[in-house]
């Protein structure tokens, strides 16, 4: 069990009760944890299937091909057909399906054509199909993946560095943070869309999707955590004078230990009031980059290309748009009442000076 | 790293685009620019068989001048002269030169290939020529000459008088090192052999060899107007960026119509000199054409259904049944008309343009096996919803010319792995993508610069994952995905070239291992190991064998069409076997939505016009679109209008 000070359970409290906020962090967890299964739910691969007698559990691992199950093709196996045709033969065979049973790649022309289908119950399309055919709930649910799974990636490593510079320009002072201040105005002019701009086109596509969406993500990290060091820096400033500080050194504890031990804690409200606006902003950048064709490559499923597609069949294909703006409208939201929350909960000034 | 820069240059253009484009030097000597006078004629002095100077008395007797003053008209006599035709661009040009490098862009037709005048035209409806700086000419088979007239009162648009000069320089000036273009270098040292000026006005023009199309050959050359050109040297790309040539053709670009990244217009000089000659006289009329830059389709649409902009191409599919459907207010309510033209003329060859230099792709079997693995028919019945037809060979549409029996490999899933397992990637990883021995992945990328075709690619990604080869997608933007490929840094690309109607194919472009190395064989005939690509040219495919080459050599030299004819068909058939090309797609037909007050001549439909503004027979009707404009706010309709010119469907 976790071993809370009295302090953090009062916040923690207080967090729990400022309901919007606290139904907010339920619902985006539950959605994550959703999303962390989300290949049982919204995939084209069976989640169980029987075939003369024996049982394959194709969701995670390797591709089943289509001689496994006696089908007369060696790429992977369409397995909506082979329901079908499991219940025309007869034979005893099963399989069951997750909800959705559409990957995000795949064209599925229920039309006969590659277009924009409405949302139909039927076709199991909930929110229709894009330009070509593809499932959008698939691509808005695994594309929503990306976007959470980039911006935790980004919020923690923008932390990681803006707290360790932050601090260490803080608790030094002097040259070291002088010298540190100026590169970092000079670096925080360099304009971060030109430079995501070139890096990405000078990187080989011949690099693989995770390895370029990783590049992406450290070309962002590289480019934002120099906000995050003005507060640390700041923070740690005036915790630094303070008597407890003078006490821990006094007993000779190292730099380290003071700064991670002591001084962190006290200076934490600051980092977790950020938390959240750091996310949304990660979330915003991904899209935007996305929507401008400068962010995940094609076809990774992500909600700035589908943005990107609503725009332009706005007036043919309503759904697109209403779906991907739904979305991103609902994540920012969520995460931006968290946020307020734990600012409240959080930060004590709060209530000490305007209530 | 040029892509870096170039990444820069794009992002300055966005970012801050300066306004005034008279910022060229005029004079500046201190570049390395100087006068060529001296230089042109000691040019024409040294090579004295190419130029020669001889006097009228001189021009062979007996010679039979013709003038075609028979055939048709082109336009309409109710045409009216007058208004703004609101157009847009997706890139702003990237020069107003139209030579050397950048200058092959998209604005170049209305800078050059579709206004300029050439002493005579091919007729879109007769396949004839008809006059244009020519006042008549004569074809001397035998000493492969074409005699020309020039029409006295040719000018160009700056006032000054288009003579035979114009030509020797043209010679020049295709020739020279400055312009930084070989293919027009070759192209004019290699094709003529000599031209004659006599006077003022007359001059004849020799070829090397006698070419069925001889006619065509000579008198399709446009004069390049000396006097403009007179500071020539190492600066000529940047010293003439953005200065417009003056044309002997009805639209100018103006200097202050030029606003860098935003938009740019063409005006119609009024003094034309050929304002009221046959066959130019209905043609021409907006008084001005303005274009706007929107880089999104979408948008340009929307701009287009505001009626922003007065004409938009609905080739694709999307746009025909979806997004401006019959049953579209505006085209119900005849405000906007719906019309789509079946045309006959070589057809742009849309396909997979596979790079041979690049490791893997250098196999056959890995070629075939591309080949194989793409399901091009899947994309034309459900993407185009079966308005296109499939592409053979890479040269669709010239007529014998065509191969008549090969056929595009269709999409064979066992053919394609036995030919990938012959390459060694006979296994499947844990994706369904093959891996050969050393676990190298079959991955290749598949680049474009058509923004508005991604999903063609991402379908043929889908449908090729299913044969084991997984195609890696890049959309670039245009001029990027250009750069990529004339700096042969792509895998496979997917694009196609604009073919001009002409009578027989070109291959020396695409083909020819002149185009793909600097020395690709050594002088035994066997591969140079130590070869570089040439980058800037257009052979994509880095297409280098020998045969061909010979095949190409004999070609070009050769007089007579059925010998040619029976080259073009051997060199296809190489091509073929090669598998560095996919051939994708063609339509056979161009389709548009323009509104109203835009009008074509009754019954209008070009046999061989690749789209309805080659001729610049449509008009601005200014009274109409107050007409129109006032029944929109009023909610009056007029009769639809939708029509499909069939007579020339194949």
């Amino acid at each position: 069990m976790l071993n809370l000070t009295p302090q953090t359970r009062k916040k923690l409290r207080r967090f729990r009760q400022i309901k919007r906020g606290y139904y907010s962090f339920l619902i985006l967890a539950g959605l994550s944890a959703l999303l962390a299964c989300g290949e049982l739910l919204i995939n084209s691969r069976a989640l169980v299937v029987s075939y003369q007698g024996e049982l394959y559990f194709p969701t995670y691992g390797d591709f089943h091909p289509g001689t496994d199950f006696g089908l007369d093709y060696q790429y992977e196996t369409n397995y909506r057909e082979l329901q079908t045709r499991f219940a025309a033969a007869d034979e005893g065979d099963w399989l069951l399906l997750p909800l959705v049973p559409y990957n995000p790649y795949e064209n599925n022309a229920a039309g006969g054509v590659f277009r924009p289908l409405p949302p139909s119950a039927e076709a199991q399309h909930y929110l229709g199909t894009d330009t070509t055919s593809r499932d959008i709930l698939a691509r808005l649910f695994y594309g929503t993946r990306i976007a959470l799974l980039f911006a935790l990636g980004f919020t923690l490593s923008v932390y990681l560095i803006g707290i360790a510079i932050g601090c260490a320009m803080g608790y030094f002072g002097g040259i070291f943070d002088l010298a540190l201040q100026r590169v970092i105005e000079i670096w925080s002019n360099v304009p971060f869309l030109y430079m995501v701009i070139i890096i990405f086109s000078v990187i080989p596509s011949t690099v693989a999707v995770p390895t370029r969406i990783s590049i992406l993500l450290l070309v962002m990290v590289l480019f934002s955590w120099t906000g995050m060091t003005y507060y640390m820096r700041t923070e740690t400033y005036k915790e630094k004078a303070r008597d407890y500080v003078a006490a821990a050194r006094i007993i000779g504890a190292s730099n380290t230990r003071i700064i991670f031990r002591h001084i962190m804690p006290n200076v934490l409200s600051t980092l977790i009031t950020f938390m959240p606006f750091t996310v949304v902003a990660a979330i915003s950048a991904i899209t935007a980059l996305d929507f401008l064709g400068f962010g995940l490559p094609v076809p990774t499923p992500s909600l700035g290309e589908l943005l990107k597609q609503g725009t332009a069949n706005l007036r043919t294909a309503p759904w697109i748009v209403i779906s991907a703006f739904g979305t991103l409208v609902a994540l920012l939201t969520l995460v931006t009442f968290i946020g307020e929350a734990i600012r409240e909960s959080f930060d004590p000034k709060t209530f000490s000076v305007y209530r | 790293m040029r892509k870096i820069l170039y990444c820069l240059l794009l992002g300055l253009c966005v970012a801050g685009c300066s306004e005034s484009p008279e910022e060229q030097p005029d004079n500046a000597d201190s570049t390395g620019a100087a006068d060529v006078t001296a230089e042109v004629e000691a040019f024409y002095a040294a090579n004295p068989d190419f130029f020669s100077f001889k006097s009228p008395a001189d021009l062979p007797t007996g010679l039979v001048w013709e003038n075609n003053d028979h055939l048709p008209e082109i336009g309409s006599p109710e045409a009216v002269k007058g208004g703004t035709q609101n157009a847009a661009l997706q890139d702003f040009p990237r020069t107003l030169r139209t030579v050397g490098p950048d200058s092959n862009g998209g604005f170049r037709t209305f800078l050059l290939d579709d206004t300029t005048m050439t002493m005579a035209h091919v007729h879109p409806d007769t396949r004839d020529l008809y006059p244009g700086l020519a006042e008549s000419w004569a074809i001397d088979e035998e000493s492969r000459t074409v005699y020309v007239k020039l029409d006295p009162a040719a000018r160009f648009s700056d006032g000054e008088a288009i003579t035979a000069d114009d030509f020797l320089f043209m010679f020049w000036f295709y020739r020279s090192p400055y312009i930084m273009a070989p293919w027009y270098n070759n192209f004019y040292s290699t094709t003529y052999s000599n031209i004659t000026r006599y006077d003022d006005h007359t001059l004849s023009i020799t070829t090397r060899e006698l070419k069925p199309d001889l006619d065509e050959r000579v008198l399709l050359l446009r004069p390049i107007p000396q006097h403009f050109y007179t500071d020539m040297g190492e600066d000529f790309a940047e010293r003439y960026q953005w200065r417009f040539e003056p044309t002997p053709g009805a639209y100018v670009v103006r200097p202050e119509d030029v606003r860098k990244g935003r938009s740019i217009a063409l005006t119609r000089n009024k003094d034309w000199w050929a304002k009221d000659k046959k066959y130019w006289r209905y043609r021409f009329n907006p008084d001005r054409i303005q274009f706007t830059v929107i880089r999104d389709d979408a948008k340009t649409f929307e701009a287009f259904k505001r009626g922003d902009i007065d004409q938009f191409g609905l080739g694709l599919a999307e746009y025909w049944y979806e997004k401006l459907p019959d049953s579209d207010p505006d085209v119900q309510a005849g405000y906007i008309h719906k019309v789509m033209y079946y045309n006959q003329r070589p057809r742009p060859n849309f396909g997979l343009w596979i790079n041979t230099a690049q490791p893997l792709l250098n196999n056959q079997d890995i070629r075939l096996g591309i080949n194989y693995a793409t399901n091009w028919s899947l994309v034309i019945e459900k993407f185009f919803r079966g308005d296109n037809t499939r592409m053979n060979t890479s040269h669709e549409g010239f007529g014998e010319f065509t191969h008549p029996t090969i056929t595009a490999r269709a999409f064979d899933i066992d053919k394609a792995q036995a030919h990938f397992a012959a390459a060694g990637f006979n296994t499947r990883g844990a994706d369904g993508i093959l891996v050969n021995a050393e676990g190298q992945r079959l991955a290749f990328t598949l680049s474009t610069g058509y923004e508005s075709l991604r999903d063609v690619l991402t379908i043929l990604r889908e449908e090729a994952a299913k044969a084991g080869l997984e195609l890696r997608i890049e959309v670039l933007d245009s001029t990027v995905g250009w750069k990529k490929v004339q700096e042969k840094q792509h895998d496979i690309f997917f694009t196609a070239f604009g073919v001009f109607l002409e009578l027989y194919p070109r291959f020396w472009e695409h083909y020819h291992s002149d185009n793909a190395y600097d020395k690709a064989f050594l002088e035994d005939g066997s591969v140079n190991p130590e070869r570089k690509l040439k980058t800037q040219t257009n052979n994509l495919e880095s297409f280098a064998i020998a045969e061909m080459d010979a095949l190409i050599e004999r070609y070009r030299r050769s007089s007579d069409q059925d010998e040619m004819v029976r080259l073009a068909h051997q060199m296809t058939e190489l091509h073929h076997a090669h598998a560095s090309f996919v051939p994708g797609f063609y339509q056979g037909f161009f389709r548009i939505g323009h509104w109203r007050w835009l009008r074509y001549p009754e019954g209008f439909s070009q046999k061989h016009a690749a789209g309805p503004g080659d001729a610049f027979v449509h008009w601005i009707d200014t009274d109409m679109k107050t007409e129109t404009e006032a029944a929109r706010r009023e909610g009056k309709a007029f009769d639809p209008v939708i029509t499909v010119y069939d007579q020339w469907a194949e």
